[in-house]
């Protein structure tokens, strides 16, 4: 084993020996951060033991269900404890008392107001002294009522839906009902279509055979008539046409005598015939006159079939129902829209979100176990190391193993190491009781809490070195150490959350570890980030340990290594 | 000075917040050699003991232990010497054992080899049977010889001891001075620092005297007494106080402050009287009794405590 080893197991060994430091190590900041945790859990709002929840008394003057609920919900809140009491009088008295903070009042009528649509309020009487408390009380208070108003709203509206739905049902079945006889009248139409085609077959043949037989009697009769037409028009020519042609016969006769005679007559005047005017000109009988007479007079030309068209008046009926047929059964239900359900209107809540996806509300715990850690761990470097080296030096083993083949940097290496192993393994131990007893978040990398735990025991290791090295005996180190780590402690928030100081007061926080310890703790346990987002706050960590240990090492080598 | 010496310092100075502490002292030890460093308090023999053990730096001379320059070889001075300092220097939460093997290895032992050379030397020093025990359970004188033993821890060649029977009762004195002798006889240069000058006598081969930070005598206590005092001490006890000049004109006699309180001092008044001839010592008693009634009387010889009183006066120092 090394000399380094040898010393560090020796630092060990009296640690373990020593039975107040391990306490002072382990139970006393567990001791602290029990009590802080437990008194300033309303701080945080989230108080997961139920141990500093607010008494509230509570009145129910209404006595109406809308009261139970008020009740039921407040109830179910880890950070109030109700008590109800019989009488208004007696809910201010305990407020008066200072028993209670607040005290809330459900008044008579409240529901009824309600459901009447009338406003009603609920009555929070406050002690303006427990500020903290008061405001706590009435946002919670208000926090129910929202969420009562909004379960209402919810109720009302799942109402509305399931209405809807049934009314969207009996539409459904409305419209299938319908469907159904549109189905029933277009098989109807089917069915008269095809009775009528029958119908109008039936009737067109009926029709066919009268017309047959009505044209056929009626040619009958034509032809008949006709016949009878014909004979007394024939007869009536022919007394016509032989007087006609007897003269047409003379006429003739005489002119063809006339010119005979004529022409005996030129022929007699001889060489003056060419003198003798012309005769005047034999009428010519008209053509007409002629064929009448030449010709028998034509027969009266009657249509064989007389094209009869007799429509009866059920043909009328018929295309009737022929356009019925024809067309289609359009039995069209108007599309029916359901008009939108009349939500009542909503509180307009405020939806409180952790931008790094983490818990909005913390456990105190979540705090102080940490910053309490940081603290305890921070006190015990102090008396490990520069106690522990002053002991050292008093006991004057310091100088024992400086006069053995032993470097002064082995020496103070040996001491540090040892303590920094030890402080690590408490702030393990506190987180893990932590975890265990008080359910802190340890975050989405639980081990990537070593990385503050080892940067802030390597800057406290460091430090330890410093005030050895300062201190001018054993007797400062204690109030010398105490003050620059309770200022440490709690300018860089390990007592509080750091925001409740002045932007000033932060700013000097910056010069402390433990404000980049403790934002780094927060970073992993509380705003749910990973290891890659803090490492610029792990860096300024080691930082600051790098350059206590190396301002450390110098002063300690100038006061204490002579030879 | 030896060029063999186990212990070789020559004009060594050192100052400390601007006073010379250590002023051109010059000393040597050789192997098994018991060497007493005794001065009054201030005198410088524990900033002697912590320069020899490389804890302070000289300003100035030459120092070699073992060999080794103490200025470029301090490692190897280290491992030449055991240091047993005037605390305890112990673990007081560590048994003797722990503390034994822990000083061991830090010398260097490793493991089983450690845990031997811890069990001899507190078998040496006589806390075997309680060497389980922690430290802090210890008497003074255990935790003496415990200390002691942590310092034999590797048998160094050099041994420094810073007065390391203080407060020890007889038995533990015994046993420390028994296995410092045998450490000595085993061939290492011991160095001790003392106020007992009994101690220094009987322990000490030779003495180094120290005042004001500079080496004042040296040599073996016989020597260096009679250089002091020759010849013997006479006290003298009467019923009242000795008026000044009771001694008179008396040539080869001196009066010599006072006598230890054993010579029967708190029965009347007592004093010393230096003679350079022990035929004096009737004359000096009949002058006394003149004074006061005699009650008691001592002739002896003088001591090394007489001897250092001597040498660095009576008046106390601060």
């Amino acid at each position: 084993m090394t000399a380094l080893g040898v010393i560090i197991a020796k630092d060990l060994r009296l640690l373990l020996r020593d039975r107040a430091a391990l306490l002072f190590l382990t139970v006393a900041p567990l001791i602290v951060m029990s009590v802080a945790g437990f008194s300033l859990a309303s701080l945080y709002g989230a108080d997961p033991n139920e141990q500093a929840a607010y008494e509230l008394p509570i009145v129910d003057e209404d006595g109406g269900d809308l009261a139970g609920q008020i009740e039921e919900r407040l109830r179910s809140d880890n950070n109030l404890r109700l008590r109800r009491v019989a009488s208004r009088a007696e809910a201010q008295q305990l407020v008066r008392d200072k028993v209670a903070g607040s005290a809330l009042v459900i008044p008579a009528g409240t529901r009824d107001a309600l459901v009447a649509g009338r406003p009603a309020s609920l009555l929070l009487y406050t002690d303006p002294v427990k500020f903290l408390e008061r405001i706590n009380v009435a946002l919670r208070v208000s926090k129910a009522r929202d969420e009562l108003a909004d379960a209402e709203r919810v109720r009302i509206v799942a109402e509305l839906d399931e209405q809807r739905a049934k009314v969207r049902a009996q539409l459904d079945n409305l419209e299938a009902t319908v469907e159904r006889v549109r189905a029933n009248l277009e098989a109807v139409r089917r069915e008269a279509g095809e009775e009528r085609e029958r119908a109008a077959g039936a009737l067109d043949a009926e029709i066919e055979r009268l017309l047959a037989e009505v044209s056929g009697e009626i040619d009958a009769r034509v032809k008949e008539l006709v016949a009878q037409v014909d004979a007394a028009v024939a007869g009536r020519v022919g007394a016509l046409q032989r007087p006609a042609r007897a003269y047409l016969d003379e006429l003739t006769t005489a002119r063809r005598e006339f010119e005979e005679w004529f022409a005996e007559l030129q022929r007699l005047a001889a060489s003056r015939a060419d003198r003798i005017p012309e005769p005047p000109a034999f009428p010519e009988p008209p053509p007409e006159l002629l064929r009448a007479i030449e010709q028998p007079p034509a027969p009266i030309e009657v249509p064989v079939n007389l094209d009869l068209r007799i429509l009866p008046p059920l043909r009328a009926a018929l295309d009737a129902l022929d356009a019925i047929a024809a067309g289609d059964v359009d039995v069209q239900i108007p599309e029916l829209e359901l008009p939108e359900a009349v939500i009542p209107a909503a509180s307009l809540g405020v939806e409180e979100i952790s931008v790094d996806g983490g818990a909005t509300q913390i456990n105190a715990f979540d705090q102080n176990v940490p910053g309490f850690s940081i603290t305890f761990m921070l006190l015990g470097m102090l008396f490990a190391v520069a106690l522990g080296l002053l002991d050292e030096r008093d006991w004057g083993t310091f100088d024992r193993v400086r006069s053995l083949p032993v470097s002064v940097l082995t020496i103070v290496v040996g001491k540090l190491a040892s303590r920094f192993t030890v402080g690590v393994l408490q702030m393990i131990v506190l987180f893990a009781v932590g975890f265990v007893l008080f359910r802190i978040s340890l975050g989405p990398q639980p081990l990537a809490l070593l990385l503050p735990i080892v940067g802030i025991v390597f800057a406290g290791t460091a430090l330890g070195l410093v005030v050895a090295a300062v201190a001018p005996s054993r007797d400062a180190v204690v109030p010398l150490g105490s003050i620059v780590i309770l200022t440490m402690a709690a300018v860089g928030g390990c007592w509080w959350p750091i925001d409740l100081e002045p932007g000033w007061m932060r700013t000097v926080a910056l010069a402390f570890p433990t404000t980049w310890a403790m934002d780094v703790f927060n970073d992993l346990m509380l705003r749910g980030r990973r290891a890659d987002a803090v490492h610029e706050s792990v860096a300024v960590l080691f930082a600051h340990g790098a350059a206590y240990l190396a301002v450390g090492l110098v002063l300690f080598r100038r006061r204490y290594s002579k030879a | 000075m030896s060029s063999a010496a186990a212990i070789s310092v020559d004009r060594l100075v050192v100052n400390r917040g601007g006073r010379r502490v250590l002023d051109e002292l010059t000393f040597d030890v050789a192997p098994g050699e018991i060497v007493g460093l005794i001065g009054p308090n201030g005198a410088g023999k524990t900033t002697t003991l912590e320069v020899l053990a490389t804890l302070l730096a000289p300003n100035a001379g030459e120092v070699r232990i073992a060999g080794y320059d103490l200025r470029r070889a301090a490692q190897g001075v280290r491992r030449s010497i055991g240091r047993v300092p005037q605390e305890a220097a112990l673990y007081p939460t560590l048994t003797g054992r722990e503390n034994a093997v822990f000083f061991a290895r830090l010398g260097g032992a490793r493991g089983k080899g450690a845990r031997r050379a811890a069990a001899a030397v507190l078998d040496q020093v006589g806390l075997a049977a309680r060497a389980d025990e922690p430290a802090a359970t210890y008497s003074g004188g255990m935790q003496r010889r415990l200390s002691l033993a942590c310092g034999l821890l590797g048998s160094p060649p050099v041994l420094l001891l810073d007065e390391p029977t203080v407060g020890v009762d007889p038995q533990s004195f015994e046993s420390i001075v028994v296995a410092i002798r045998a450490h000595a006889r085993g061939g290492a240069a011991v160095l001790y620092s003392t106020h007992q000058m009994d101690e220094a006598e009987g322990l000490c081969d030779r003495v180094v005297l120290i005042d004001r930070g500079r080496a004042v005598a040296a040599g073996t206590p016989t020597h260096l007494v009679h250089a002091a005092i020759p010849g013997v001490l006479v006290d003298v006890v009467t019923d009242e106080v000795l008026p000044d000049g009771w001694l008179g004109e008396l040539a080869g006699a001196g009066v010599s402050g006072v006598p230890d309180g054993s010579t029967g001092a708190s029965r009347g008044s007592a004093a010393r009287v230096a003679l350079e001839n022990v035929e004096l010592a009737p004359r000096v008693l009949e002058r006394a009794a003149r004074g006061g009634k005699l009650l008691d009387f001592r002739m002896h010889r003088p001591s090394l405590h007489d001897a250092f009183l001597a040498l660095t006066g009576r008046a106390p120092r601060d």
